[in-house]
């Protein structure tokens, strides 16, 4: 079998979703609009060339000067000035492709590419370079020439373009893989996707994947649901059950939590959803060590609720209890999902309370997909041992009528408990119930549940509670 | 009037600064990389050489080197235009009697200009 050793392109996120990096030696366009990323990107994937030991000539066909390019690129922190001139050279051969044509910027990048020992081409410029051949066969001839030359002498080559609007161009047969950069508006929002196009030779994770530029360049998240994981099938389950931090909720779930289970606590706001995860979470320990993962209350404010109902909680700053919150401004949803997995592993997490899944669904700017991403994520939590408590918000804030959380959600849960709001004689009565509890008995009637001192306290069944007349309506 | 030569692969920046010498009175000729430059001046040696540093074929510093090696182009002082390079270029005052980064101040490199223009009539 050939040896197709692989260029990685030191964004791990990138390398994950072309199975490894690009095949070394071989040809890729990156295309995209311009200001969607592709200087940057490519850029990126030069330093890191660079880093592991490569040389990398960056040629440009555009009337920007370079040095505009490096005052862009100063800000982020993998640019190195140092490195200009010795292991990366840019040049430009506008005025060869003016004067000379085609054929001329062949030779003299053959030439260069001798002369520096590159070991990654990166070509800035293929529109510009289409707009002086007369048909599309020169183009072709050009790419064909250039990534044959390079392929010879072991060289990889990074096509840039800005052309976005025609689907298939002629080059697009010439090459080894075509990525795509887009950024476009989901709502108010922007959202940035890069897509593997086309992949020869190397099984490249398909569909549209998000990714973000900051200080560091790009990043990107691959599709959660779309990457495997070995560990998931090799799973056994765990077994036991751990305490809720509620002994009446752990007799209502027939002895407690399922270990390694995912729990969903449905309910309306105000309903008790999220002070039941601060009693989950007052039980971490050393040993089963906590994370708070939220979109609503800060850290401050969690502990100022967690006192006030007398819960207590690991103290602020121990190791047992982490608390994770993320606002809810524009978040990547597969991001979140590698913070909350990473967060998890890192710190040995097994009580995890999700706070609440409505995080992650307002980051989903394309919904459809939800369920098989937190289909992945509950399937990665199992297999970590984690066991997992997260809410869900009803809509209905009084009321009996339930609905479903969210189509097919309840089918990837492993068990389920619902809080409800009814109104009696003008009082607001809460109840909570367990709908569902994976390979085991519990009690499905609903009880009274009240805030007290030291937080939840669950009541008598509810049907006995209703059935018997009370003398004093307003405090029962 | 004298003679100027402009070494730099980026057009726009080669034509910018011609056009800057020009209208100062001087000749100038423009050349895409150095060895463009070097063939230039072995047909019509100019009183003085601005060159970048990163073109291709021949950088900035093997043009300044082969004209060092050559009787005949060694006394042509040359000032380096560069981006990222200038800290090299320093170390060699030999090859180089000036140099500026980029983006360098229209007024400093003209001053530059005229005082080795000067300097040597």
């Amino acid at each position: 079998m050939h040896d197709m050793s692989r260029l990685t392109t030191g964004i791990s996120g990138l390398d994950q979703i072309l199975a490894g990096g690009f095949i070394a030696g071989a040809s890729y366009i990156i295309q995209g609009q311009p200001g969607a990323g592709k200087t940057i990107l490519s850029n990126q994937i030069a330093f890191s060339h660079l880093r592991d030991g490569g040389k990398v000539l960056y040629v440009t066909l555009l009337a920007e000067s370079h040095e505009r390019l490096f005052q862009a690129l100063d800000v982020l922190d993998y640019f190195d000035r140092s490195k200009l001139g010795n292991d990366i050279t840019y040049v430009s051969v506008f005025q060869t492709l003016r004067d000379e044509g085609l054929d001329a910027v062949v030779k003299l990048l053959r030439r260069e590419t001798k002369r520096q020992g590159a070991t990654l081409l990166v070509f800035d410029g293929l529109l510009n370079a289409r707009d002086r051949a007369e048909t599309d066969f020169d183009v072709k001839t050009f790419v064909a020439e250039i990534q044959g030359q390079a392929a010879f002498v072991g060289c990889s080559v990074l096509f840039l373009t800005s052309s976005s609007v025609k689907e298939i161009s002629p080059e697009h047969t010439m090459v080894d893989g075509v990525v795509e950069l887009t950024d476009t508006l989901a709502g108010v929002r922007s959202v940035r996707q890069i897509q593997i196009r086309k992949s020869r030779g190397s099984r490249a994770i398909g569909g549209l994947h998000e990714f973000e530029i900051s200080d560091v360049g790009i990043t990107v998240y691959p599709r959660l649901e779309a990457l495997a994981d070995p560990a998931i099938a090799a799973l056994e389950p765990a077994t036991g059950r751990i305490g809720s931090g509620l002994a009446q909720l752990d007799t209502l779930l027939g002895g407690g939590i399922p270990r390694g289970s995912i729990t969903l606590i449905a309910g309306p706001t105000g309903g008790g959803k999220t002070t039941l995860g601060l009693h989950f979470l007052s039980q971490s320990s050393a040993e089963e060590p906590g994370m708070h993962f939220g979109f609503f209350e800060t850290p401050h404010r969690l502990y100022a609720k967690a006192r006030s109902l007398g819960i207590a909680l690991p103290a602020s700053g121990s190791p047992d209890l982490t608390l994770h919150w993320t606002s809810l401004s524009d978040n990547i949803l597969d991001k979140l999902g590698d913070q909350l997995l990473i967060q998890v592993q890192a710190l040995g997490i097994k009580r995890l309370f999700i706070d609440g899944f409505g995080g992650f669904e307002r980051a989903a700017h394309h919904r459809p997909r939800l369920i098989e991403f937190f289909a992945s994520l509950v399937d990665r939590l199992r297999a970590l041992g984690v066991t997992t408590l997260a809410t869900w918000e009803i809509r209905e804030i009084v009321g009996t009528d339930v609905t479903a959380p969210a189509r097919d959600l309840s089918a990837i849960l492993d068990n389920m408990i619902l809080l409800r709001q009814v109104e009696e004689d003008h009082r607001l009565v809460r109840s909570i119930s367990v709908q569902k509890v994976r390979d085991g008995n519990f009690d499905s009637a609903a009880h009274l549940i009240e805030f007290a001192e030291g937080g939840l306290a669950i009541g008598a069944s509810l049907h006995h509670e209703l059935a018997a007349p009370s003398s004093d309506p307003i405090n029962g | 009037m004298a003679l100027i030569l402009v070494a730099d692969d980026e057009y726009f920046l080669a034509v910018m600064l011609a056009d800057m010498l020009e209208d100062e009175g001087h000749e100038v000729q423009t050349a895409p990389n150095g060895q463009a430059a070097l063939d230039i001046m072995r047909q019509d040696k100019p009183a003085l050489l601005i060159t970048d540093f990163m073109m291709p074929i021949m950088t900035g510093l093997e043009l300044a080197e082969a004209m060092h090696a050559d009787d005949a182009l060694a006394d042509i002082p040359i000032i380096l235009v560069s981006g990222a390079q200038g800290g090299i270029a320093r170390e060699k005052p030999e090859l180089f009697q000036a140099v500026f980064d980029k983006p360098y101040p229209r007024e400093g490199l003209l001053a530059e200009v005229e005082r080795m223009l000067n300097g040597k009539v």
